[in-house]
């Protein structure tokens, strides 16, 4: 139970509490490996990723990720979230291979992520999408077609798609050297959409976007999520994250702390009771109200219980869904240590 | 993988016409004509000589700038803007990639060489008494001598710097040259440790020499068929070692 006093009467302005309710704070144990990593229904199977870059002359060590291990079923939602450097590129990097894991697998579609092969259904969105400045939008995803050998005709008419899709169809034929970074955040989608791939790994896929923009690949994006595509995502913007997302990872100085469900988290909730004066410690501060907040139904029993023994007035009682900025704050405190 | 290297050779290929390298050809026809028209007169007698023997080491030189500045950071520029990472993130091995990058570069020698190569014959079409076609053996063996330039700046594209591959690359093109020179020196004057170091020297670096007809042609001499061909299985064996080491370190590369 929390307890939060206002200032002012009637408690209007109701103080925050960070409140996580615990059996959701437990739902899910951090860094639970999964147990088959070729069963059929998952996509992605990353497990014990480990990798440890050396800088400078004298070779210093500086952690990428650590252990990391978590897999995504196809047509998942899954977002990593965390600090700058907590490991969100390194993780994407490695599962791509891009970047040799000193440690650990990473299998797509039960396939090998060294196999070339097993790139095939993955459409990917770098943070920093940088293209060829001398080609023109269409141009580059006619190159990038190539590259998934798409015959010409289907080629093309992907292209024209995917344009059209990202609202970049008037600008087609402008250089890429011309375009804005909101554009090229908008071309790097649309070839990751190009080959109607069925897993997209989009790193900061909002990054450079305007509200608007952000808000059309946010409705994409959960259009492709009904079409049953795999989502694997890293973003900063929790609020976007909490409308994407099926699960998601906390990752902190490249360890993942946590994976949680949202729709279970989401079904957990606590109660804020809004007490007049007149109670036990309200005889105190008789202009002040209070707020209690209590994690369960039995707790909120006893404490209306006791309320009326004691005649305090209950002005309300809330129901309060804890929000996933909450529980990646909490869980990041509880994990102690610099950001 | 033959589509994928295709499809990476001829955007290699564009990017560097778009980038202008093609102003160089503009240059080297600028040479042409300054040495017909300032040096020919000097030499009473030896003009096609002389503008033969100018026109062929330009044809070097130009190719030699194209591969040294454009190839050393070929690879590095993609990696730092980060453009690499959405076609390795696509169904594509890091060997074809690096393929692709070496044939986009050898593509864009073929062009430059095959215009310079054009202006050149023309110039001494023009020129009475000095065309002869015994100069196409000639500018043959120079396109593979840079195809070999073009795998060695690939090579070290992958291990160092992109400024330390071009400094290298030229050194490797010097020694190519010297590295016979140097052998011949400690087999005939140095002791047993020179005699070594020399032999370590010239089998460590290609010999450039072996493409080098440019001074028997310009002296009227015709390029024998042998030295062609062995010149063409030196290049090619060369260029496909230096491709395969390179690919083996890319492959291992962090890309990020």
């Amino acid at each position: 139970m929390h307890e939060v006093t206002t200032n002012r009467p009637g408690g209007e302005d109701s103080a925050h509490s960070t409140a996580v309710p615990k059996e959701a704070a437990e739902s899910q144990a951090a860094q639970s490996l999964p147990a088959d990593r070729t069963r059929p229904e998952q996509a992605l199977v990353v497990l014990d990723l480990t990798k440890t870059f050396r800088s400078g002359f004298l070779r210093r060590p500086d952690r990428g990720v650590e252990g990391v291990s978590f897999s995504v079923n196809k047509g998942e939602v899954f977002a990593l979230i965390g600090h700058n450097g907590a490991g969100k590129t390194t993780t994407i990097n490695c599962i791509l291979d891009l970047i040799r894991p000193d440690r650990g697998e990473v299998t797509i579609l039960g396939q090998d992520n060294h196999e070339p092969e097993s790139r095939r259904e993955i459409g990917y969105l770098p943070e920093r999408p940088n293209f060829f400045e001398h080609l023109s939008g269409r141009e580059l995803l006619n190159f990038y077609g190539q590259l998934l050998d798409l015959p010409r005709q289907e080629r093309s008419r992907r292209v024209a798609a995917v344009l059209q899709q990202l609202g970049l169809a008037g600008v087609a034929e402008r250089k890429l050297r011309k375009y804005s970074k909101g554009m090229l955040q908008r071309i790097g989608l649309a070839q990751a959409l190009l080959g109607d791939p069925s897993i997209l790994i989009l790193d900061e896929p909002m990054s450079g976007l305007d509200p608007l923009g952000r808000r059309q690949v946010r409705e994409m994006l959960l259009e492709l999520k009904g079409k049953g595509k795999t989502i694997i995502l890293s973003s900063h913007i929790v609020h976007d994250v909490e409308m994407l997302a099926d699960s998601v990872g906390i990752l902190k100085h490249g360890r993942l702390i946590r994976t949680q469900q949202l729709a279970e988290f989401h079904q957990s909730c606590s109660y804020e009771v809004r007490l007049g004066a007149g109670s036990e410690q309200g005889q105190d501060q008789p202009e002040g109200a209070r707020q209690v907040i209590v994690d369960d139904v039995d707790q909120l029993r006893d404490l209306l219980a006791s309320c009326h023994q004691r005649n305090t007035p209950v002005l309300a009682v809330e129901t309060r869904r804890t929000g996933l900025e909450e529980l990646y704050l909490q869980v990041h405190n509880e994990a102690g240590g610099s950001p | 993988m033959t589509s994928h290297v295709g499809a990476l050779a001829i955007n290699t290929f564009r990017e560097t016409v778009r980038d202008r390298i093609f102003y160089l050809v503009a240059v080297f026809g600028f040479v042409m004509l300054v040495s017909t028209a300032v040096l020919s007169p000097l030499t009473v007698g030896a003009q096609g000589k002389i503008m033969s023997d100018v026109g062929l080491a330009a044809m070097v030189v130009f190719g030699l700038l194209v591969v040294v500045f454009v190839g050393s950071n070929m690879v590095h520029k993609e990696i730092d803007k980060g453009s690499i990472v959405t076609i390795l993130a696509k169904p594509i091995g890091r060997r074809e990639y690096l393929l692709g990058k070496f044939m986009g570069l050898s593509l864009t020698l073929l062009a430059m060489l095959f215009i310079m190569g054009l202006l050149f014959l023309v110039m001494l079409f023009l020129a009475p008494g000095t065309f002869s076609l015994r100069f196409l053996g000639a500018i043959y063996l120079c396109f593979w001598e840079l195809i070999l330039i073009n795998a060695v700046v690939v090579f070290f594209s992958t291990c160092v710097s992109s400024i330390l591959a071009a400094v290298f690359t030229l050194g490797v093109f010097a020694m190519g040259h010297l590295s016979q020179s140097i052998r011949d020196l400690g087999q005939f004057q140095g002791g047993p440790l020179q005699q070594k170091v020399s032999e370590v020297v010239y089998y460590l670096i290609p010999n450039l020499e072996v493409f080098n007809v440019r001074g028997d042609v310009v002296h009227g001499e015709t390029v024998a068929g042998e030295l062609i061909l062995w010149a063409t299985v030196y290049g090619a064996a060369w260029t496909i070692l230096l491709l395969l080491l390179a690919g083996a370190i890319f492959d291992r590369k962090e890309l990020r």
